[in-house]
């Protein structure tokens, strides 16, 4: 290698560095990247919130809150259960596409939709704290 | 409590490697069904379902000596009387109901459209009693046949150890409840394909039909499908809008009058067959709860394709009207008037007219083998 | 189904209220120290009549109130009158409370209104008013002492001052969680009024308020509540017996203070969670109420209903119609001094959609 070569990599690697932050090692993070981190999912959560007293997720002006304020009895800590509804054991957000079809008389969302994750971010922020239950009716 | 949880965890997971990989699943005529209930009072035996047999068969258990249960629930025809609309007794005489399928009937909690029966046994009971059916006052008639003719002598004294004035209507309607027990089957292509994992066993009109089937079409609440078995019935009563339509005016007079009267059950079963009106009350005859004016019980859509006309009054031909009907929320003609008493289930669903088709065609998945129609002979 | 005289009869007439909640129908004989002093009235409310576009109205709010008036008017012998809860329309506007009102004219019997906060907060009840009468009131029926209060009310800022539109101040109060909203009281014109109205009625007349919000303090965070309730509950704590029915909670609850009894009535539209099942919260609710049947939100009308109630000697026992479900009896037992479920009271006898919430 040239020491051409060699000074180029060095600035890259300084530069590199400067935008990666203080922590050189790949392995830690700090209490800055933690509280970050938070508010990304806390500006989800604040989305699934909006959605959640949005009249225009289905076609009927119903919102999800009108029948679970605060996320009230949705309990997420069960999923994935046998869901009457559906006949079989699902995931939540099959059970929340289904309430988008039903009572909001609406279409469903890809699993994967931004506004499903929301959805779910809100429901679960809503639950926190109590413990999982999985499978319970 | 642990030791419990993995012994039953063990046994659901063998259970489940039972019906996927068990045996030649083809040949299991119970796939897609969980073992037959038997009553601890009425255990099965051969001796006992052949005399259930052939007293489902005997014709003298009729006033005019041709009526017998297999009149309206025929071997031939899906053990139903298709494709009449209600069912034909003694002389020709009409009732108000469509004959019920007896296959797969073992897994109903009550028997009847309108569930006044809470057995099997108790069901055989009634047609022979009933003016537009066997035609009896009572059911001495049978008795003394059953107690006289040398067969049945012999059969009641091997199955029961019973004879003369000990053959009670019980011993007659346990065997009956015995052989209808063994009218039982799945198997079907649905069940083949969801249970068993045969991939190539529904077509993919009717893959799409089973989606539409759980979902836009709303219908697997209660003609119930679960992760294990499907009886295609929640066993429960509901009001879907048909036949109340045309009494909607008259349901208060109706509702009061009955509750008035005060029925025993052996009345109720008279009056709801010979009285086009009070038959519509539906369920609401029997426990006389305003929940459940014109409300009838859930069929099993196990053999459906062959087992029209349908709903409890025969009215819907063919199963594309079915589903139409529910597609207009309850009505059978889009701009007719909704019920004041429709169930929460019923709403309009905007199917459009390719959804229905397949809808159609997954319930013609759900036709168990022995009960497919064997095709016309060719000249 | 008969009426069992042997059933287990711990106050009095219990018999006949337990067959009477199986048979809502019949011709009941109430055996009381005093018949000519009973007798029946309906209950319905919450309706939320809620407006799409057009002609268009949500179907499944429709039919929860199409089918309550469609029973009530089935009821032998017929109700003395009807009482509508409140909370007819959703955003109170006047398509609603129209399509409401044209539900509700199917009713053959005479009926009652009390405002509900999603009639109130648009117009602040002008248009209520041309159809229905006064926002509160009283009058008395076969010895009872009857009061409609608008309890829905709340801090002048609020309703004045603090939104741009009435629009937005309606969309405001009619989310249930909204931390935007405002507590809920009768306020101080009424509370002036009620103590008037209430020195002409003598002390052992059976006193009974209609309201919408719950005059008790349940769980703020969702307007369970009512900011002067201990106001009003003092006014009413002379008298002998004094019941409070009130709607908004969409829920089966009962309660006793003293000598008050409080009974909450169903909606006809949907149900709403209990407060204990929000798990961020520390409310209040009445230890004494047996929950209402977890619903399955296929059938659109499970967990919804309407009631009847009977007065009985002075007191209310509450008949709940419940679609989909077993109906349930929520009556004042004179031997303990408070309401009690005729059938699931005792912890030994809940079923599972009670306990599986």
């Amino acid at each position: 290698m040239t020491s051409k070569h060699l000074w180029f990599s060095l600035a890259v690697a300084i530069a590199l560095l400067a935008v990666i932050g203080v922590s050189i090692h790949a392995d830690e993070f700090n209490d800055a990247d933690v509280e970050r981190w938070q508010g990304e999912y806390m500006s989800v959560v604040a989305d699934g919130r909006a959605l959640w007293g949005s009249p225009d997720l289905g076609t009927n002006g119903v919102a999800c809150g009108q029948c679970h304020p605060n996320a009230a009895n949705t309990h997420p800590e069960t999923y994935p259960k046998f869901q009457q509804q559906l006949g079989r054991v699902i995931a939540l957000r099959e059970m929340i596409n289904w309430c988008l079809m039903n009572p909001l008389e609406g279409e469903t969302l890809t699993l994967d939709d931004p506004r499903m994750i929301a959805l779910e971010a809100y429901i679960a922020y809503e639950r926190r704290g109590v413990p999982l239950d999985p499978g319970k009716h | 409590m642990r030791k419990t949880l993995f012994a039953l965890l063990f046994a659901v997971g063998l259970l489940g490697a039972i019906v996927v990989f068990g045996g030649d699943t083809a040949e299991n005529a119970l796939l897609g069904l969980p073992p037959v209930p038997i009553p601890e009072d009425n255990p099965q035996t051969p001796e006992k379902i052949a005399l259930g047999e052939k007293l489902y068969e005997e014709v003298r258990f009729s006033t005019t000596g041709d009526v017998a249960c297999l009149n309206c629930h025929d071997p031939e025809k899906a053990f139903t009387d298709s494709p009449l609309k209600v069912s034909e007794g003694i002389e020709k005489k009409t009732g108000t109901r469509n004959s019920p399928t007896v296959i797969n009937s073992a897994y109903f909690s009550t028997q009847f459209w309108d569930g006044r029966s809470p057995d099997l046994e108790d069901q055989a009971l009634h047609p022979f009693i009933n003016p537009v059916e066997h035609g009896f006052v009572d059911h001495e008639p049978i008795l003394a046949i059953v107690r006289t003719d040398p067969e049945y002598i012999a059969a009641f004294k091997e199955v029961f150890d019973k004879e003369g004035e000990q053959i009670t209507m019980k011993e007659v309607t346990m065997a009956i409840a015995s052989f209808e027990r063994t009218v039982v089957s799945g198997n079907s292509p649905f069940d083949r394909y969801f249970y068993a994992g045969e991939v190539d066993a529904l077509t993919e009109q009717q893959i799409r039909g089973f989606d539409l089937f759980v979902n836009q079409g709303r219908c697997v609440s209660c003609h119930v499908i679960e992760q294990t078995q499907a009886l295609f019935t929640d066993n429960r009563f509901h009001n879907i809008g048909v036949g109340i339509n045309s009494i909607q005016d008259d349901v208060p007079e109706l509702a009061t009058t009955f509750l008035k009267a005060d029925l025993t059950l052996s009345e109720v079963d008279v009056e709801v067959l010979t009285d086009a009106r009070t038959s519509e009350l539906g369920r609401f005859a029997i426990n006389k709860d305003m929940d459940d004016i014109g409300s009838f019980k859930t069929p099993t859509l196990r053999n459906i394709a062959v087992t029209a006309p349908y709903m409890h009054d025969g009215s819907i031909e063919t199963l594309k009207d079915v589903v139409i009907h529910y597609n207009n929320g309850g009505v059978t003609d889009v701009g007719d008037e909704v019920n004041d008493f429709l169930s929460g289930g019923i709403r309009s669903l905007d199917l459009e007219e390719e959804q229905i088709d397949d809808i159609v065609a997954f319930m013609e998945a759900l036709t168990s083998p022995e009960f497919v129609p064997s095709p016309p002979a060719e000249d | 189904m008969k009426n069992n005289p042997n059933r287990r009869d711990f106050l009095k007439g219990a018999g006949a209220i337990a067959a009477a909640s199986a048979l809502p129908l019949s011709t009941v004989e109430l055996a009381f120290a005093d018949p000519k002093k009973n007798f029946t009235f309906a209950y319905i409310s919450d309706s939320h009549i809620q407006h799409i576009r057009g002609s268009q109205f949500v179907n499944n709010w429709d039919r929860g109130l199409i089918r309550a008036v469609a029973e009530t008017n089935l009821m032998q012998p017929k109700p003395d009158f009807v009482v509508f809860g409140g909370d007819l329309a959703q955003l109170g506007t006047k398509e609603e409370l129209d399509h409401g009102a044209e539900m509700l004219a199917k009713l053959d019997t005479k009926t009652y209104f009390v405002l509900g906060e999603h009639d109130y907060y648009l117009d602040l009840g002008e248009y209520w008013s041309t159809l229905f009468g006064d926002h509160w009131y009283s009058w008395d029926h076969k010895g009872v002492h009857f009061i409609v209060l608008n309890s829905i009310l709340t801090f002048d800022e609020w309703t004045f001052d603090r939104w741009p539109t009435a629009e937005q101040r309606m969309l405001e109060m009619a989310g249930l969680d909204n931390p935007n909203g405002s507590p809920f009281m009768v306020g101080e014109a009424q509370r002036t009024w009620l103590a008037k109205d209430l020195e002409k009625v003598s002390k052992d007349t059976p006193v009974v308020v209609f309201s919408h919000s719950p005059i008790q303090k349940l769980y703020k965070g969702w307007n369970f509540w009512t900011d002067d309730a201990e106001q009003i509950q003092t006014l009413l704590a002379p008298f002998d017996d004094a019941t409070v029915i009130y709607g908004h909670v969409h829920q089966i609850q009962y309660n006793q203070i003293g000598n008050i009894s409080f009974h909450a009535v169903m909606a006809t539209a949907w149900p709403w969670p209990y407060p204990g099942t929000y798990a961020q919260a520390e409310h209040t609710m009445p230890q004494l109420t047996v929950p209402m049947n977890r619903a399955d939100p296929f059938f659109e009308r499970d967990a919804t209903g309407w009631q009847f109630i009977d007065m009985k000697s002075g007191r209310a026992s509450m008949s709940y119609n419940l679609a989909n479900n077993t109906n349930r009896t929520v009556a004042y037992d004179p031997a303990t001094g408070k309401p009690v479920d005729t059938r699931f009271q005792d912890v030994g006898n809940r079923v599972p959609p009670q306990i599986h919430y």
